[in-house]
């Protein structure tokens, strides 16, 4: 079946079976290679993209599902060589080692700073809790993300 | 005779002595940190290939029966189905086992875990081989399954490999003075039995493998493995080929913890297996299922431990069994127990000890590397013992651990004198201060009502290097190409932990006095020399010394090639900044860039190796004395938690860790392997196990049954305090950290539960199901 939707801010049409996952979709079909296969069951984060601006997870969301929807990963983030606040934060901070989740943080991290500029470690916690991390042990993340706060207040204003 | 400029002791000692560094100690960004923000970092998956099949593995739902047939014809005719492969279809040696030659790449004949691989399917699509891996038919003859190690050690009409006799795979020792006469002299002695679970290690990014036929009848592995050499070498075996037809190529690795080390291979081998004789790339993903179920855990042990002491406070002798579910393969469970055994007394003085280990088969998932490698198990029962003891002689923790803690000129348990670099007594001094830990111990003592709070100590010792006199070494190839940049090739890999991507740039960048913008790392393959694997907290240590005397090699050249066109002595060059001048007088220069270009024009070698072989003792093996490792890496923790004697839930609220590894080449890498370490180990501590059936079948193989720490879970770290104790062979007297801070984890945060509820915990994970019943088994108590 043809599915289309925004991604990245540009319009696509593909062409794929029902059953398949928008994971797969942005993967295979699409060669958005950011989102990251985990667990292919939700529990992990590591696919997450952002569908009209909430993170979710691409594993769980078949492609007629994102039919119109607006489809955002991390590729988004950078143009040309510039690099987003979120993504020099967690650079400075230290916030990755292996890197495999680090795609499914920053849209995470993305997230929830549109929604809320100024968040506690409580709402940092909270808004990242979907995501597993088995390197950082995370407390570099939560810097980054109190970091990229202060970076985007600086550049806002 | 090896004049002193090319020589690894001379160069290795030289840069050690330097006492003013450019970039080493210092938190320079990570090399990958760029590609990884921006989700453009290649892990195996992002390789795609347009004319590759999809490999999907056929896996054991028995956990020990007899292959009676394999029936692959209905598979064969799903249309998409490539083909189907068997054992039967290894060109080489159907064995790959490290320790012991007991495993096969595929089962043949006999299963004997469920989960245990079989068959692969390769087809056009995922989904296809998928479908055709269902349709493979097997016939088996069920076996009574042996799931406990205590029976399995005495049952000898069930054998989980028959042609062994007998189901301990491997055993250790350590006999060191009189135990008899050390419990004798005794005041207090404390005897306890502490168990520990397996553990998954949930590293994000499954197993797998792209093997790619090449010109030749070359097979290229894009690898996942934590050392390209042996992923080379167990392929080569597998398909009956030379080694050096076979090239190992890692990209980015999304996390190992040793569990990559030993899995890494044998994917690899399966997918070139597959490409080998279907003659076209063949790409081997393991679902997170199949990886739960299949893949080599964190070994589960049970420990006997007895230790005795005088009422002075000076421990007299240790008695300990330790015992090791290896499950269905000994893999590296004797490299383990070995460790474990050699580590038994913690890191401290003890005269008389007797350690008997036991490795012993089941009919369970095996057991292999993880972070720590079975150190983390003994140091919870030691340090138990060690709180067991203190409390018995109304001595504090802290107090009763610095009169038994290893110094320099101590003997450790296998009689090694530590000669040089133990900095554990000033790291523990250190870090009870930061933590308080006086003051919270008493004011704890005394709390009463839901919320009980406890502080706990740990300490830990883990030997770097291989063990015993078994040969370790470091390599590395450094090139500088015409225009000054720099090629630096490492069979080191890039597992998360930074090692190529960040010490060995600061080691690089430091020796040659270039920005670390002119290097360039080509790290985790086959094409460089073989840098032993990246496990044991090496890649820093060991495995950087080749890198270091390589670019000490270098610099020496160039040393003296600057002197002579700067008209002064070799020994006054300084090279900073990617420019050449003479000390003191920085007007006469020569840019880097330029010094090269002389170097080509006058006929000097610009590459060099740095194979540096480790010295290392002997040992006795009767006994289980002498020589052990060439050096051991210390770690402090304390831990303060919270329970809620209400429902037994543990809550982890502070860490304090303080660490003896030697020279802190980057302190911000540093602090994230201690951060991670500490997750990793709390979730050993509290909440993760794997679960089995009445069958042996794991029953928690996803995420959401087998839980690991979340960003909820994570208490404060504080900064770490570091004790910088030379090592006299690492690369600027680094000895390694990667392992450190899980070591101490689960027995800093047991022994803090423990002063939290005033009763021994002595099995792990520390459930609220399991404190809650302690809790009550007191009360009841009264």
């Amino acid at each position: 079946m043809i599915v289309s939707f925004k991604l990245n801010g540009e319009l696509v049409e593909v062409d794929v079976p029902p059953n398949m996952t928008l994971l797969d979709v942005l993967r295979r079909k699409l060669g958005i290679l950011s989102v990251k296969r985990g667990c292919e069951r939700g529990e992990c984060g590591a696919c997450t993209v952002l569908i009209n601006g909430d993170p979710v997870c691409s594993c769980l969301v078949l492609a007629p599902q994102a039919e119109g929807k607006e489809i955002i990963t991390l590729e988004y983030l950078s143009k040309n060589g510039e690099i987003h606040p979120i993504q020099e934060a967690f650079i400075e901070a230290g916030a990755i080692q292996c890197g495999f989740c680090t795609p499914g943080f920053i849209l995470t991290a993305y997230a929830l700073l549109k929604r809320n500029p100024n968040p506690t470690i409580d709402e940092i916690k909270k808004a990242l809790e979907g995501n597993l991390c088995r390197c950082t042990g995370y407390i570099k993340i939560i810097e980054a993300i109190q970091l990229a706060a202060k970076k985007l207040q600086r550049y806002s204003r | 005779m090896i004049p002193l400029s090319e020589d690894p002791f001379y160069l290795i000692e030289k840069w050690l002595k330097a006492k003013e560094f450019l970039v080493i100690g210092k938190s320079i960004q990570r090399i990958d940190a760029f590609e990884k923000v921006t989700g453009k970092a290649k892990f195996m998956e992002d390789y795609v290939l347009p004319n590759m099949v999809y490999v999907k593995l056929v896996l054991s739902s028995e956990p020990h029966a007899r292959i009676k047939a394999i029936d692959v014809g209905r598979a064969l005719k799903i249309r998409g189905v490539v083909g189907v492969l068997t054992a039967k279809d290894i060109p080489g040696e159907n064995q790959v086992g490290y320790a012991l030659p007991d495993q096969p790449l595929l089962a043949e004949g006999k299963v004997r875990y469920a989960g245990e691989p079989i068959a692969l399917v390769a087809a056009e699509e995922p989904e296809i081989a998928f479908e055709a891996s269902l349709a493979i038919k097997i016939d088996y003859e069920p076996l009574p399954p042996l799931l406990d190690p205590l029976e399995a050690m005495k049952r000898t009409d069930v054998l989980v490999h028959d042609e062994r006799g007998s189901n301990i795979a491997f055993t250790t020792r350590v006999r060191k003075g009189d135990v008899t006469e050390g419990f004798r002299v005794a005041d207090v002695i404390v005897k306890n039995e502490y168990r520990t679970q397996h553990q998954e290690h949930a590293y994000l990014e499954t197993e797998g493998a792209l093997a790619i036929p090449e010109i030749g009848g070359r097979i290229t592995i894009i690898s996942c493995a934590q050392y390209p050499h042996l992923a080379q070498a167990i392929t080569a075996r597998v398909l009956g080929i030379p080694a050096s037809r076979i090239r190992i190529v890692q990209p980015y690795i999304g996390g190992g913890f040793g569990g990559k080390d030993d899995m890494g291979p044998l994917v690899a081998a399966k997918a070139a297996l597959a490409a080998y004789k279907i003659g076209r790339p063949a790409l081997l993903i393991y679902s997170r299922e199949e990886s739960m179920k299949s893949h080599c855990k964190r070994e589960a042990s049970i420990i006997r431990y007895k230790s005795g002491a005088t009422k002075e406070g000076k421990l007299t002798a240790i008695e300990v069994e330790i015992i090791m579910d290896t499950g269905a393969y000994a893999n590296r469970g004797p490299f383990i127990l070995w460790r474990a055994t050699m580590h038994a007394s913690g890191p401290y003085e003890v005269p008389n000890a007797k350690v008997d280990g036991y490795c012993v088969y089941t009919n369970k998932v095996y057991q292999g590397s993880f972070r720590g490698f079975g150190n983390p198990d003994v140091q919870f029962a030691a340090e138990a013992q060690m709180d067991e003891l203190a409390n018995k002689l109304g001595m504090d923790p802290v107090e009763f651990r610095l009169k038994n803690i290893l110094r320099p000129g101590s003997l450790t348990i296998t009689s090694q004198l530590l000669d040089h670099s133990v900095g554990i007594a000033e790291a523990l001094e250190i870090v009870a201060q930061r933590a308080s830990w006086k003051e919270k111990r008493a004011l704890y003592s005394k709390m009463k009502g839901r919320f009980r709070r406890g502080i706990g100590v740990a300490c830990a010792w883990h030997g770097i290097s291989t063990s015993r006199g078994v040969p370790d070494w470091s390599n590395a190839f450094i090139k500088i190409e015409k225009d000054g940049s720099i090629h630096v090739f490492t069979g080191i890999v890039e597992i998360g932990q930074g090692s190529p991507t960040t010490s060995h740039v600061q080691i690089v960048s430091e020796v040659l006095g270039v920005p670390v913008n002119y290097i360039n790392m080509y790290f985790g393959t086959s094409d460089a020399p073989d840098t032993g694997a990246t496990h044991a907290s090496r890649g820093t240590s060991i495995g950087a010394i080749g890198v270091l005397v390589a670019a000490a090699k270098l610099r020496e050249r160039l040393n003296k090639l600057a002197a002579e066109l700067l008209e002064c002595r070799p020994e006054e060059v300084i090279v900073r900044n990617g420019k050449a001048f003479v000390k003191g007088r920085e007007e006469k220069y020569i840019m880097w860039k330029d010094l090269i270009k002389e170097a080509y024009a006058r006929g000097i070698e610009m590459s060099a190796t740095g194979f540096f072989f480790l010295p290392k003792g002997t040992f006795d093996h009767e006994k289980g004395q002498g020589f052990a490792y060439p050096a051991y890496s210390y770690i402090v923790n304390i831990a303060e938690v919270e329970v809620d004697i209400e429902t037994g839930i543990v809550r982890v609220l502070r860490m304090w860790p303080a660490l003896a590894s030697g020279r802190i080449i980057n302190p911000l890498a540093v602090e994230g392997q201690i951060e991670g370490a500490i997750a990793q180990g709390m979730g050993l501590a509290l909440m993760e196990k794997v679960e089995f059936d009445e069958r042996g079948v794991v029953i928690n193989a996803n995420f959401t049954d087998y839980v690991v720490p979340t960003i909820m879970d994570m208490p404060k770290v504080e900064k770490p305090v570091y004790v910088e104790d030379l090592f006299k062979y690492g690369p600027f007297g680094a000895k390694g950290v990667g392992e450190m801070a899980l070591i101490p984890t689960p027995a800093a945060i047991a022994n803090a539960v423990t002063h939290a509820i005033g009763i021994r915990v002595t099995e792990l994970p520390l459930t609220p199901e399991k404190v809650y019943f302690l809790i009550r088994k007191r009360k009841m108590k009264g």
